[in-house]
């Protein structure tokens, strides 16, 4: 295992590797975080329930472009250019919960609820990681999106309180994104995974970090009365 | 060193000034939200500098 701490000074005297894992991730990291305003801005902007709701999705998407420009400034100093992200297709985005588009107040909720939420487990993976330029831009990213996960989580919450109806709206989008929430952890048993971990890059296995959310997340769901859908029904990756 | 990336302190602050201006909209918007006029002209202010982004043509951006 690889436990030294690197600079950008040092980045150059590593192995190609290391090199094409870190221009890698960065590259996904840069594409989730402008992707998510490419799903939800173009309908929610306009379609939150109040002014306020409004004002606060176009907050959210100035967090996420904060976050998409610190990560791409990491990136393009190791002579990683991630701009295309900026204006790619969704059906294009690295991850797949990313291709399409939010049409509903409930998805946009939930999103924030349980999508964000693999982004901060994603960015928790980076904690103490090797590469010190990428460990130091987390702290305010992560604090931005306990943010957005705090906002989709009371949203959430208002759509089951205010009735039947909204409480079904919710179970539905629980159940359309939950399952892209497991998948996005990729592959259990992931050779790539294996080697982020050995250059210090990641932290846990696609797996652990999985099951570390599902422990997180079950429980959430029961509390607020929503049923736990099937974690295996739908999935792209087990 | 590497080397890094053309454009990139360029597309940094231009970014950056994005940013800025949709936190200063939105921080406009938020104290009045019950006074139509003040908060509409403030999302609308926010819907412009988004869809400037949501469009993507980055090298408008830096000309």
């Amino acid at each position: 295992m690889f436990t030294d701490k690197i600079e950008l000074r040092d980045f150059d005297k590593m192995d190609p590797e290391y090199k094409e894992l870190l221009g890698h991730v960065l590259t996904i990291q840069a594409d989730c975080e402008i992707g998510g305003p490419h799903l939800y801005v173009e309908k929610m902007l306009g379609a939150a329930p109040t002014k306020l709701d409004q004002l606060i999705v176009a907050r959210t998407a100035a967090e996420e472009i904060d976050h998409y420009r610190k990560v791409a400034r990491v990136a393009g100093h190791i002579g990683v250019d991630v701009s295309f992200v900026l204006s790619q297709p969704n059906e294009k985005r690295f991850i797949a919960t990313f291709r399409g588009l939010i049409n509903t107040w409930e998805d946009n909720a939930v999103f924030g609820f349980l999508i964000d939420r693999v982004g901060r487990y994603q960015l928790e993976e980076f904690y103490n990681c090797s590469y010190l330029p990428l460990q130091r831009i987390l702290p305010d990213i992560v604090t931005e999106e306990l943010g957005h996960i705090e906002y989709g989580f009371n949203k959430t919450l208002e759509l089951i309180q205010s009735g039947d109806e909204g409480k079904e709206k919710a179970q539905r989008a629980v159940d359309f994104w939950y399952v892209r929430a497991l998948d996005m952890f990729g592959r259990s048993g992931s050779k790539r995974s294996e080697r982020y971990r050995y250059w210090g890059l990641k932290r846990r296995s696609n797996d652990q970090a999985r099951q570390d959310y599902m422990n997180e997340v079950e429980p959430l769901l029961r509390h607020i009365g929503l049923k736990v859908p099937d974690p295996t029904k739908g999935r792209q990756y087990i | 060193m590497p080397q890094a990336v053309a454009n990139l302190d360029q597309m940094d602050e231009h970014l950056e000034a994005v940013v800025r201006a949709l936190y200063g909209a939105v921080k406009q918007g938020i104290p009045h939200v019950k006074e139509p006029q003040i908060v509409d002209k403030a999302i609308a202010d926010c819907k412009e500098i988004l869809d400037e982004i949501m469009a993507g043509k980055v090298d408008e951006w830096l000309n």
